[in-house]
């Protein structure tokens, strides 16, 4: 019985979803209702069915079905019949049906007549209708017959007929704009009626006629602004307007108040929403909005943050997330209100708001935060989940103090159920977290590798294992990442393996603890069914079998050779088929330390050897040349490296006419050690048919003499063709010296020509010698920017005794924001606490700074910013270093620059 | 109940709905004729009798009375490429008027083309003709005679056919040709 009872009640289940999906033209079928359509011709029509024939062809159309011409046209033929019958609500269904189907039938034009009648009938709703199907399907020849009676029907008394000619204007405008252009008095009278609608569209129109013309629209704008209109919506567009002319105009210089603004603000005190919000948020998106500008706007949405209506706190949360953007210090009241809102039933405001909350949140609620939004994050979907991931990420780059707790809360989050999607946005976040909070490292390996345990996408796991065999071996405990990732060799497929065993061999070439262990676990990849995961584990094993028990050198040095030319000449010697064996040494090897072996890992390489432009992959890649050689060892770690061009162009040596132009690319990266400064020059040989042997560069310091004594030159054997060859100078620099130096250098070389007939280089070469730009060594060389959060604590720490404080002028300058940029870009420190925002319009500033120089030694500054009446800037500096001579060199390097 | 039914059934007894079609050359004035007649049978336009007539763009349904009878109107464009519109409207129309403009002799041949065109169609096998020799007013209109022969009218022997001269601007001739056709009709 009780079975009985529930199964029936199911069925009505199972019936009322059906009914939930059931529509009465549920599979009806366009040949079918065509074939319906035939009841239009009837002598005598049946309104009723026609009516209903109608909607199906409707409904098909809106479905995606489309009709062939000959459709359309038969069909539109029959309908014009249906104009016969004085069935108001058919007469409806025609005119939604010629907009509809007929436009693609060319005959359409000739129920224009029709058209014409009902437009001057007397029954509103044929009139209203009939205007919007007829400037519909018009052209340019009938719309001159017509325009007398859509300009009356644009101040007609009936507003549903005021507001179709008004709309019809609208998409006329496109047409032939001439014509709407002439209603202009019309549509002035029209915006004055009484109904809401008319008033908008009117206003619409008005503005669209308009648009082209500046003073007129702030003539309209003026007139609008103070008398304000009936309709909200219109009321809207009004602000619209207001924000574009603000935009257009010019801030007024002395009192540095916007015109309009009174209204704006204003208009945040209207008695409907919709005007509010309207009003809020265009004075959110104006630009270069001052604090005390936000501020009416902010406490209106924030008002709205704890309203009733959901779309009401969406259309606020979303505002005020705009704001945190720009000025997260100007809503820090409404963070009390955004919390509560982290749990809001709407998943969207819910996640805006805590979007919002990361981006304006202080180092101290982080704590709170965290544990709110993870109760939250098991009920959101994984496109909210991705935003709020990025949101974490952003946060913990500010704040790299807490990156204890994000990382746990990422690591939890990454345990969970998720797509894809989600998952890579993690691991991509803990990528970068591991990468730019040193840290975080350990942290980051351990929740990842714990992640690789339990993971299905063999993407993400190939990164992950890949990220282990580069940053693992130099952690603290390299063995626990072993059982990881040999895990991975027992229980992944081949794309995994692959991997698994690359970053095995990196532990074992990197650790020589581990080595005998890691080679035994190669040994057994030895047997794996894929022959991809054989040949990396045969190859690994051969490899680390080279290398000599006590040395410890990482496989996976992107320094090997470069990608492209190695597959250019690989090419080129298939394209041979040459009887002798692929030599090496045709790639010009520009790394003289390891083994040759040619590379296996295309995903380790990036091709950013052979982009020269890209300033940051050089300094990279010639930090890591630095760091594998051994002559600079001794040196310690390298302070900073930056970047120094000099792309020359030999002409004025090029004497005789017949020698080719020749090029010289040479660019110098200077590396600071804590002692030492090595230059490190790059060249490259353009010219083909001559070999640049024993080359150097040869600095003479001009400047400076006194700080900087040159240790050592290191020359490059050949400058290889159309690609960069090393050689370094090195310096070691006197102690507590001012150092700033000028080098003069000069490139000295070995030029061998190649004997066209033969081939072969001749074997004696001349010597010649070309004259480099200068290089210049500055103090900003030696400082590097160092974020801190707690700019105060430290601040205080440093004696005070060492304070110095200059005053500058800086001249005239657009903007503070310009002003600030030039004073850092002198220094290159970085600066604290978000203060290298400035507030737009403000006219006083004060910025923290903060780096070390070179020795470990913490510099900070304090940069106050005043701009006066003529935009002269004027500023105030205070330093504090450790070292007083320190301080005194910031202030050379500020009054010298 | 029976009440309601009684009472429809009279409103339907008294009007009985005729579709017509009435045909032309383009400026021949069957849209001063239609004007002109709903003027007649009582039906006074808004602003009255319009000054000016537009040439008609594709058609118009128009609708008046005349005694029992209730005319639905199919004013075709006479422009030649509305033309090949006419025939859509054969299968309902229970009567075709034919206006012919008399002052313009050169294009009376056109007009003879158009005609036997619609003669030969099936679908309006044996329903009355009614030609309207129109623009009576004018000094250099042919008479009825001349245009039903150069029409070649007396040939007709499938249809039912009459020829009334007229002058849409005053009305004159119109309510001749309208009783007969509705002579004709309500048999």
């Amino acid at each position: 019985m009780a079975d009985g009872h529930a199964e029936s009640s199911k069925k009505r289940d199972e019936e009322s979803e059906e009914g939930l999906d059931f529509s009465p033209f549920w599979g009806i079928e366009k040949g079918a209702v065509l074939q319906e359509a035939r009841c239009f011709n009837e002598s005598q029509l049946d309104a009723r069915r026609c009516q209903q024939v109608i909607t199906k062809l409707l409904y098909l159309s809106n479905q995606g079905d489309s009709f062939t011409k000959v459709e359309a046209t038969e069909v539109f033929f029959s309908v014009t019949k249906l104009f016969q019958s004085s069935d108001s609500n058919l007469r409806r269904m025609v005119y939604l049906i010629i907009k509809e189907i007929c436009p693609s039938a060319d005959e359409v034009i000739i129920v224009t007549s029709s058209l014409m009648k009902d437009m001057n009938s007397k029954i509103d709703l044929y009139r209203s209708n009939a205007i919007r199907v007829l400037c519909n399907i018009t052209d340019a020849g009938l719309l001159g017959q017509i325009e007398r009676y859509l300009k009356q029907a644009v101040v007609d008394k009936n507003a549903t007929v005021s507001s179709a000619a008004l709309v019809s204007g609208h998409h006329l405008l496109q047409v032939n704009s001439e014509i709407v252009k002439r209603w202009s008095s019309e549509v002035q009278e029209a915006l004055s009626s009484k109904n809401p609608l008319v008033q908008y569209h009117a206003l619409g129109l008005l503005h669209r006629i308009k648009q082209n013309d500046r003073l007129a629209v702030s003539k309209l704008v003026t007139q609008l602004s103070r008398s304000p209109l009936r309709s909200s919506l219109a009321q809207c567009l009004v602000i619209r307007y207001v924000a574009q002319v603000i935009k257009d105009t010019k801030v007024d210089e002395v009192t540095g108040e916007r015109p309009f603004f009174d209204f704006l603000e204003s208009c945040l005190r209207h008695k409907s929403e919709t005007v509010i919000f309207e009003a809020a948020r265009v004075i959110i998106e104006l630009n270069e909005v001052t604090t005390r500008e936000l501020q009416p706007a902010v406490t209106v949405l924030q008002l709205f943050l704890s309203s009733s209506k959901p779309i009401l706190r969406f259309a606020a949360i979303r505002a005020l997330n705009k704001v945190a953007m720009n000025n997260p210090s100007s809503m820090t009241n409404c963070n009390i209100d955004m919390e509560s809102m982290i749990s809001d039933q709407n998943r969207s405001i819910a996640t805006l708001a805590i979007t919002t909350l990361l981006k304006t949140g202080k180092e101290s609620s982080i704590d709170r935060l965290m544990k709110q939004i993870s109760t939250f994050m098991t009920d959101i979907q994984d496109e909210f989940k991705v935003v709020v991931v990025e949101a974490i990420q952003e946060l913990c780059l500010k704040f790299p103090h807490k990156h204890r707790i994000l990382m746990n809360f990422l690591s939890n989050v990454l345990r969970e159920e998720g797509g894809f999607e989600y998952k890579k946005t993690i691991v991509d976040c803990i990528l970068c977290l591991v990468k730019s909070i040193p840290d975080a490292t350990e942290a980051g390996l351990t929740h990842l590798s714990e992640f690789i345990e339990d993971c299905e996408f063999t993407y993400l796991s190939s990164q992950v294992l890949h990220l282990l065999g580069e940053l693992g071996p130099s952690t603290a405990d390299p063995g626990k990442y072993i059982r990881y990732i040999y895990n991975r060799v027992i229980l992944e497929n081949a794309t995994i393996r692959a991997s698994a065993v690359c970053a095995l061999a990196n532990f074992g070439s990197c650790s020589v603890a581990l080595r005998a262990r890691v080679l035994t676990l190669l040994q057994r990849c030895l047997y794996d069914n894929d022959d991809e995961v054989r040949d990396r584990a045969a190859f690994f094993l051969s490899v680390l079998r080279t290398i000599p028990e006590t040395d410890s050198e990482c496989v996976e040095d992107p320094l090997i050779y470069p990608l492209a030319p190695l597959e250019a000449s690989l090419r080129q010697y298939l394209e041979n088929t040459g009887d002798s064996a692929f030599d090496l040494a045709v790639i010009n090897q520009i790394h003289n330390n390891i083994a040759s072996h040619p590379d296996m890992h295309a995903s380790a390489f990036d091709c950013s050897s052979m982009n020269i432009s890209s300033t940051k992959n050089d300094l990279r890649e010639s930090e890591n040349i630095i760091t594998s050689r051994g002559e600079f060892m001794s040196y310690g770690p390298i302070f900073k490296v930056s970047s120094y061009s000099s792309s020359v162009v030999n002409s004025c040596h090029a004497v005789d006419l017949t020698e080719a132009e020749t090029e010289y690319k040479v660019t110098c990266t200077k590396h600071i050690f804590k002692e030492h400064i090595v230059f490190h020059f790059m060249c490259s040989n353009t010219i083909e048919d001559q070999i640049l042997e024993n080359v150097s560069v040869v600095t003479d310091p001009i400047e400076g003499i006194e700080v900087f004594a040159k240790v050592s030159t290191i020359p490059l054997g050949t400058m290889p063709l159309g690609q960069f060859g090393s050689t370094f100078v090195s310096y070691k620099r006197a102690q507590g010296l001012h150092p700033v130096a000028k080098m003069a250098c000069t490139l000295k070389f070995t030029s061998k020509e190649i004997d066209p007939s033969s081939g072969e280089p001749e074997s004696e070469g001349y010597e010649d010698e070309y004259t480099l730009e200068d290089i210049d060594v500055t103090v900003t060389d030696f400082l590097t920017g160092n974020p801190l959060s707690a700019f105060r604590k430290v601040w205080d720490t440093l004696p005070i005794e060492n304070e110095k404080v200059g005053d500058y002028s800086l001249g005239t300058r657009d903007s503070l924001g310009e002003a600030l940029e030039a004073v850092v870009g002198i220094l290159g420190m970085a600066a604290c606490e978000g203060s290298e925002v400035i507030a737009p319009h403000a006219r006083s500033h004060t910025t923290l700074l903060s780096g070390f120089f070179v020795g470990g030694h913490s510099v900070l500054v304090q940069l106050n910013l005043g701009m006066g009446p003529s935009n002269s800037v004027a500023m105030k500096l205070i330093v504090r270093a450790e070292k007083p001579y320190i301080a005194d060199m910031i202030h050379t390097l500020v009054s010298e620059a | 109940m029976g009440y309601f039914s009684w009472f429809f059934g009279l409103m339907g007894k008294r009007k009985t709905k005729v579709n017509i079609l009435i045909v032309g050359l383009d400026n021949s004035g069957k849209t001063s004729i239609i004007e002109r007649m709903k003027l007649q049978s009582g039906k006074v336009p808004k602003g009255g009798m319009p000054q000016e007539v537009t040439p008609t763009v594709g058609f118009s349904v128009d609708e008046f009375s005349k005694g029992s009878l209730s005319f639905t109107v199919f004013d075709m464009s006479g422009a030649g490429r509305y033309r090949n519109l006419w025939e859509r409207h054969f299968r309902e129309a229970a009567a075709v008027v034919f206006v012919v403009d008399s002052a313009d002799k050169l294009r009376l041949c056109v007009a003879k083309d158009e005609l036997d065109a619609m003669l030969e169609s099936s679908e309006l096998l044996g329903k009355p003709f009614l030609v309207f020799a129109n623009k009576m007013d004018l000094p250099t209109a042919l008479s009825p005679v001349d245009v039903a022969q150069g029409l070649s009218l007396d040939e007709i022997e499938a249809h039912p056919w009459q020829i009334v001269p007229s002058n849409a601007l005053d009305g004159s001739g119109l309510q001749e040709g309208l009783d007969w056709l509705a002579n004709f009709l309500n048999k």
